[in-house]
């Protein structure tokens, strides 16, 4: 369903022209059929294509082009490669979309000192494709690591498996250079790890492109650990998968990622790959310890002990580097091998605390046969970072909106438990309704002092994160025609 | 001058302490004592969050100063002139929730350090943060003023544990961000804005960390070199070969004070499981020669402390330098004073033992010149008592960043009255 045609435009010929020579003609796009495909991002359930797609390739063009807005009033929306999951890049009055993908370069690349400077569109794999010949990796490493960018990691906070151990992507960033709403360019932090006044990088980072338009960022970079074991343990259940989890991270030593696959996804996983994964399992964990390889055995060993004791029936290591890397192959694109199952599907992003998997699991189980849809789940499980999968038909409205209501009886059960809404997808267009049953009226409030001390008049990815008080943030019809 | 209040309100003292006391109860106000008086002129030590709210809005409405008050040991440096009201949260010192199995806890921001750390050790656990003599270190003044030690070179510093916050803002608002889990990006990120806020937007009432496991086994190296440059090639190549709990080079001064010889000294600590420490004992030798002495067990805990604790000279002049890594070695250098340096991290503090009256500013500005050209930032710790008038503790930042932060400070301490003056460009 594309954007209703009758809509009002409020982008005009002048402005178009304008932008036009910023950035060159080849660097806007308008025409309808051409803005289609930027009408949604990976958050599927709602769609709006924006009037203007602009594709700057430095951050003077960036200044230009929000100049040119800021000065007619006019709000927009930058985007990434679009794989966010939570309706971040999703235009919701905002008329005009600031593509990244052609900041594409990597600056510079300093391995004495573990930095890289690179432009936000840059592809979040080949800031560690640039210095893995150097003994480097940067650490945040999403599922869509092959295509999302830096600049929407920036955005969304992203995560990945390896943030068990490792850190998100607020961890990992030391400076920035921001376009303000206003045109105006702005460097905050830098490279050296103290800051100077308050921590607008900080701020920055997962304020999902409220604050401006990031343009260049300075990442961390870290050494490659010398060495792997990567173990695969089949459960009977989720319940004793979880309940490992725990037992596997007190024991003393965090590993370098914890990840859980249901029957669901083990079965869509393998049809998909044949990575052999055992289709009998309830579940399964990828643990994954790094370091010396000195330690690693003695390492892997025990988590196999505390798997067996918790009902493992079978665990075994990865016996080489391809092998490894399949398995994580398999896990990073289990999202994809779930699109056989069903015509569509939608992710929720709830955390709880660790010890309350077990719970949450049989909650989402619970919540499938109430909704008479199946729900399968992969997830971080270090992190208790949840991401059931809702399969559904959306050419069966009354399946629709039994997915979004799921999800939501899902993330509400999550808060119950002390948990989150989302712990690295962001909460966007998607999740805006929820955010009362996290925080209290006066905590939103001094968010949204905080996000006008960058975007004073809210024309920066405008209508997400906070909702507005008396405001409708329901849903109102599945796959909404959001007004842009 | 009694300064801490602002021009044109004429609220004194004695007038104050009735009031303060009429508000939150008898016995919640007292007098300052030693760094305190530095800080504050009046000393509250409210017991809710409510008592705190209706402090800061009696505050707001006779535009009294205040701030938050830990042991008062930075607040009593930065501050030009005292703030009316220093608010202690030594009577909310309860841990609110420690989760050992989900490695999460809770505090209220009057507990310190080491109270925290005992009662997480029972659990082989340690909120991993290392500043100063952490039994004098509340929660408040770590996340306030940010404070790290060694460890930030394998644990990160205060940015990177704090997983929620809670605080009382202007009108008194209480508002908390982040949550009790350990992964969380729901709503605006307040745990960065607050960390190093030095008490300009409000007064920090709670706050939640990721615990981390205590390693099986630490060991100390430590090997003294005769010359500069020499400890930091050593630094440069451990921090290359091996993953260290900590890596901290020591001057001569600091050395010696600390019972090594008078020399440059390198510490180097490492954990980890038996097969870890064989494998790590081994490099360090290979890098550090035989001459690398290992300290173990009880010996490497109480080298460790001493370390940590290290005291600066009472009447120096005490800065913290951050600058690209790499960089580090040419600034000590050319700082030319006495230096305790976390390599790896790019961060040092650096001294000089006494300086000439009126040269202290010049001194700074000279320091910070060579930060900037290293890519870094200076902040000075501490000066003399009679010099700490004509100093700018803190560096600035870039004219679009200041900008910014101007806006942020007014946005949330609109009255202006959350320890004004003292923080970057006078904020």
């Amino acid at each position: 369903m594309s954007r209703d045609q009758s809509s009002e435009r409020r982008t005009g010929r002048a402005l178009l022209a304008e932008i036009a020579a910023i950035v060159g003609g080849d660097g806007v796009v308008f025409r309808e059929t051409e803005l289609k495909t930027y009408e949604c991002d990976g958050w599927t359930m709602e769609r709006s294509t924006p009037e203007i797609l602009v594709m700057p390739r430095t951050a003077t063009q960036v200044s230009g082009v929000l100049k040119a807005l800021y000065r007619r009033g006019i709000a927009f929306v930058a985007r990434g490669a679009g794989t966010g999951l939570s309706g971040g890049a999703l235009p919701v009055g905002a008329p005009v979309m600031v593509c990244t993908s052609r900041m594409n370069r990597i600056l510079a690349i300093d391995p004495a000192n573990r930095r890289i400077d690179v432009q936000s569109g840059v592809v979040n794999l080949h800031v560690t494709n640039a210095v893995k010949s150097r003994g480097f990796f940067y650490a945040p490493d999403p599922s869509s690591q092959v295509a999302c960018t830096i600049g929407g990691n920036i955005a969304e906070n992203s995560g990945g498996p390896h943030t068990l151990k490792y850190g998100v992507t607020t961890n990992h960033v030391l400076g920035l250079e921001l376009v303000l709403p206003d045109g105006e360019i702005v460097q905050l932090g830098g490279a050296a790890e103290e800051r100077c006044g308050y921590d607008l990088v900080g701020a920055v980072v997962g304020a999902e492109g409220t604050a401006g338009v990031v343009t260049r960022a300075t990442l961390g970079l870290l050494r490659e650990p010398e060495s792997r074991r990567t173990i695969l343990a089949a459960f009977p259940d989720a319940d004793s998968a979880t309940r490992a989890v725990s037992a596997i991270i007190a024991s003393g030593v965090i590993p370098g990622a914890i990840e859980m696959m249901d029957r669901l996804i083990i079965r869509a996983v393998e049809d998909a790959f044949h990575v052999g994964l055992p289709t009998d399992a309830g579940a399964v964990l990828i643990v994954e310890f790094d370091g010396y390889a000195a330690g690693l055995d003695e390492r892997a060993g025990a988590a196999v002990e505390i798997a067996r004791q918790h009902g493992a029936t079978d665990s075994r290591l990865a016996r080489s580097e391809a092998e490894r890397a399949l398995l994580w192959k398999a896990r990073k694109r289990a999202f994809g091998a779930v699109g056989r199952l069903a015509p569509n599907y939608v992710t929720q992003d709830g955390v709880v605390p660790r010890t309350h998997l077990p719970k949450i699991l049989r909650e989402i189980s619970a919540v499938s046969e109430r909704y008479g849809l199946a729900i399968g789940n992969v997830f971080h499980a270090g992190d208790g970072n949840i991401h059931p999968i809702i399969l559904y038909d959306e050419r069966d409205p009354g399946q629709v909106q039994r997915a979004l209501d799921a999800g939501r009886e899902i993330l509400r059960a999550c808060v119950a438990m002390g948990g989150s809404l989302t712990g690295e997808h962001g909460i966007g267009a998607e999740k805006m309704g929820e955010m009362p049953l996290l925080f209290s009226p006066d905590d939103l409030l001094v968010m949204a002092e905080l996000r006008h001390v960058f975007d004073p008049d809210e024309r920066a990815n405008p209508n997400k994160v906070i909702p507005k008080p008396g405001a409708c943030v329901e849903v109102a019809a599945p796959r909404r025609q959001v007004p842009v | 001058m009694s300064s801490g209040h602002m021009a044109g309100v004429g609220t004194d003292r004695e007038h104050l302490l009735r009031e303060i006391e009429r508000l939150i109860g008898a016995g919640r106000a007292r007098e300052p004592m030693s760094l305190e008086t530095a800080a504050c002129e009046i000393v509250v030590e409210p017991e809710t969050v409510e008592e705190i709210a209706e402090a800061v809005r009696k505050c707001e409405t006779d535009k009294i100063t205040l701030a938050p008050l830990g042991s008062a040991r930075t607040l009593s440096q930065i501050r030009k002139t005292p703030v009316a009201l220093g608010v202690s949260l030594a009577r909310m010192r309860r841990v609110i929730a420690y989760e050992p199995d989900d490695m999460t806890i809770v505090l209220e921001a009057g507990s310190t350090l080491g109270e925290v750390n005992r009662l997480a050790a029972q659990h082989r656990q340690r909120l991993p943060v290392d500043p100063r003599e952490p039994e004098r270190t509340t929660i408040g003044a770590m996340v306030g003023a940010a404070h790290a030690g060694p460890a930030r070179l394998s644990e990160g510093t205060v940015r990177d544990l704090l997983i929620g916050v809670g605080f009382v803002g202007h009108g008194g608002r209480l508002a908390r961000a982040g949550g009790r889990v350990v992964k969380n990006v729901a709503g605006y990120d307040l745990m960065k804005v607050m960390t190093g806020s030095f008490g300009t937007l409000g007064i920090a009432v709670e706050a939640a960390f990721k615990v981390r496991p205590i390693p099986e086994d630490y060991t100390l190296a430590v090997r003294k070199f005769g010359r500069h440059n020499e400890v930091f090639e050593a630094a440069a190549a451990l921090n290359t070969a091996l993953s260290l709990v900590h890596l901290e080079m020591l001057s001569p001064g600091p050395s010696a004070a600390l019972g090594y010889d008078y020399d440059w000294v390198l510490m180097a600590g490492f954990a980890g499981n038996r097969a870890e420490m064989d494998y790590q004992s081994a490099k360090i030798h290979e890098v550090l020669g035989s001459e690398a002495r290992l300290l173990k067990g009880a010996d490497a805990d109480a080298a460790f402390a001493s370390l940590r604790d290290m005291e600066f000279p009472a009447e120096g002049l005490v800065a913290q330098i951050a600058v690209r890594p790499v960089e580090l070695l040419r600034c000590v250098r050319d700082c030319s004073g006495e230096y305790r340096a976390h390599a790896g991290s790019g961060v040092a503090q650096i001294w000089l033992e006494e300086v000439g009256e009126g040269t202290a500013q010049q001194t700074v500005s000279r320091w910070r010149e060579l930060a900037h050209v290293c890519g870094g930032n200076l902040r000075v710790l501490q000066a003399p008592e009679t010099m700490r008038g004509e100093i700018e503790f803190f560096d600035r930042p870039s004219a679009g960043a200041f900008g910014l932060m101007k806006r942020l400070k007014q946005a949330f301490d609109p009255a202006g009255i959350f320890n004004p003056g003292c923080f970057v460009g006078g904020l």
